[in-house]
């Protein structure tokens, strides 16, 4: 069985398509993420999984159980990690994680060892009498997944669970997620607009850009795809297009602001032979630097920008108010 | 015949597991309201400061000037189970604004991905309002027997008091949680939560007889739930008042009931 399996999914907002025909689906053990910008639609698939909105049209079932027939089912054996903080800071960390095992109906017995364990997993035994305000930002994202923990769910969302965080924090949160796959076999639905948390934790990604899925695969496969290294050239001598096009694919090609970025397959050996047909043409190098591809790539290769663009920005605007202005 | 039977047990099982569930949900949401208040209560201090006003300025100022007839009682008498009721609205009314709040930070998601069911968490939330009701109640209960306004001490009288916040509580919560979701946002349901205290606090018996207002305000009174708590107040609170409690009672009951009912249909709506 898959543990989410989504079908032509759509989610619609008066006429804006936040979440436009995606069909997905998440083996069983496995780190699944949703990569793409703010806005892609991401956020808005997770919570149609969680049963917290109703899809235009389209099914979605989470371990064979359907999210809109059966949502209170689905919501028993789910997990939820929200972007935005979802720890009542007015509790201490023990009591939020209380609340939630009470919430979620654990039997009175069992409530002290989940909690004990949960705290000591994601180490805030020491400070578990202490108010939630107390806590540091990656204190609380850790409480936050102790919390979606106490139903020892199945299936765990989470929601861009790194963002905001400092480097060390970020490390620390994310191996806490690959232990529990690797321990206690949580599948998980990651959502991140960070290329490398998605390459450092996913088995298996989806690219999505303005509600549909556009590549997914797993990080090295969608790497693969790529064809190969990238070679970024700075030169203002003219229009170099026609010439690097004879040495690989050219993703960028800016001739007003002298940048190129040019596809080849083994980058190394390119840039010698690059370099000697833009001098044979009279057109002097600024620099040349040599990228390994990666997932950034693979999103400009598919969605056609890179995914921090400022254009990014606007779609995640649209979205919000599209989702505001939304009637009834 | 003996697989029918062990159908229809196990579909009463189901049944009382699904009220099992509304019933612990409901008292896991208040259990951590007071757990709240225990942490930090300062909140109900500071908003003791506006009854405070209301008794000590308006009250007093009142009281001496002898401009409402008020019966066989003292104005202050008169006006401390009115200002205790709208001391428990002004809390109440607040649930509206934090469910907005709390959907902003993402608690409010994070609730509705547990398997606990929405019109639990619609009732949950107004037994917490008429807890902290009670709390606030306590603070102005204090303060008017501090300045020494002739009140019943008697057990029963208050406990009945207590239920009476607690229906005022979950009534004015559950009226604003209906509006939640039409404003969606902070700033809007901060206005409406002044655009619908003071016209309800004004159109009720809270601070001047029915029989005393005109006409047209005592219709729009009748259908006020503040004027029916607020009677049941005094009722309890000053001997020899006479109302019919069954009545008022029925009335907060009543009006609780449907806007619970309305708040939980409209629930959903906040997250879109």
């Amino acid at each position: 069985m898959k543990a989410v399996e989504a079908m032509d999914l759509t989610k619609m907002y008066s006429d804006f398509k936040a979440v436009d025909s995606i069909s997905f689906d998440v083996d069983e053990g496995q780190i699944f993420g949703l990569l793409g910008p703010n806005g892609a639609g991401k956020t808005t698939t997770i919570r149609i999984a969680l049963t917290l909105i109703r899809p235009t049209s389209g099914t979605i079932k989470v371990f064979g159980i359907d999210c809109v027939k059966s949502a209170a089912s689905v919501r028993q054996i789910s997990g939820y990690v929200p972007q935005e903080v979802s720890i009542d800071t007015d509790l201490s960390g023990y009591e939020n994680l209380l609340m939630y095992s009470k919430l979620y109906y654990t039997p009175k017995e069992q409530r002290g060892q989940r909690i004990q364990d949960a705290l000591e997993y994601m180490e805030l035994a020491d400070r578990q009498h202490d108010l939630a305000k107390t806590y540091s930002g990656g204190m609380m994202r850790r409480l936050e997944i102790a919390q979606a923990l106490m139903n020892r769910p199945r299936m765990l969302f989470l929601d861009e669970p790194s963002i905001g965080l400092d480097p060390s924090a970020k490390t620390a949160v994310w191996n806490q997620i690959m232990h529990l796959r690797d321990e206690f076999g949580t599948t998980m639905l990651v959502t991140t607009h960070d290329m490398h948390e998605a390459e450092v934790l996913c088995d298996e990604i989806a690219i999505m850009n303005k509600g549909k899925i556009v590549a997914d695969g797993s990080p090295t496969q969608l790497k693969d795809d790529m064809g190969g290294d990238m070679i970024s050239i700075t030169a203002h001598d003219g229009d170099c297009s026609l010439i690097l096009r004879e040495h690989g694919q050219l993703l960028v090609s800016k001739p007003d602001e002298g940048t190129y970025e040019l596809v080849v397959a083994q980058g190394e050996k390119a840039i010698p032979a690059v370099l000697e047909s833009l001098e044979a043409h009279k057109i002097h190098v600024e620099s040349v630097s040599l990228k390994k591809s990666t997932l950034d790539d693979v999103f400009l290769k598919y969605a056609g920008a890179r995914i921090q663009d400022g254009g990014t920005w606007r779609d995640a605007r649209v979205t919000r108010l599209a989702m505001r202005k939304r009637k009834g | 015949m003996a697989g029918c039977a062990s159908h229809e047990i196990s579909d009463e099982e189901a049944k009382r597991m699904i009220g099992s569930k509304f019933l612990r949900t409901v008292s896991t949401l208040a259990e951590f309201e007071l757990r709240k208040l225990r942490h930090d209560s300062s909140e109900i201090f500071i908003r003791g400061v506006q009854p405070a006003l209301w008794l000590l300025v308006f009250g007093t100022a009142l009281t001496s000037i002898r401009a409402i007839d008020v019966g066989s009682f003292t104005y202050l008498q008169f006006l401390t189970p009115g200002v205790l009721s709208q001391s428990v609205m002004f809390v109440a009314v607040f649930y509206g604004i934090m469910l907005v709040w709390e959907r902003d930070l993402g608690l409010l998601n994070k609730l509705l991905s547990t398997p606990a069911p929405r019109s639990a968490i619609v009732l949950g939330k107004a037994i917490s309002a008429g807890v902290r009701g009670i709390f606030q109640a306590i603070v102005v209960f204090v303060l008017a027997l501090i300045i020494n306004v002739q009140l019943s001490l008697n057990p029963l009288d208050l406990i009945g008091v207590a239920l009476v916040i607690v229906i005022a509580g979950m009534c004015f919560s559950c009226l604003s949680m209906c509006l939640a979701p039409i404003f969606k946002s902070r700033e809007k349901m901060m206005g409406i939560g002044q655009a619908i205290t003071m016209p309800l606090f004004f159109t009720s018996s809270a601070i001047y007889p029915i029989n005393q207002m005109p006409g047209w305000l005592q219709i729009i009174s009748a259908y006020n739930p503040l004027s029916y708590i607020t009677d049941a107040m005094r009722a309890l609170l000053l001997p020899g008042y006479v109302s019919n409690i069954p009545l008022d009672l029925g009335a907060g009951l009543l009006a609780t009931a449907i806007f619970a009912t309305i708040a939980t249909i409209l629930f959903r709506r906040i997250l879109e």
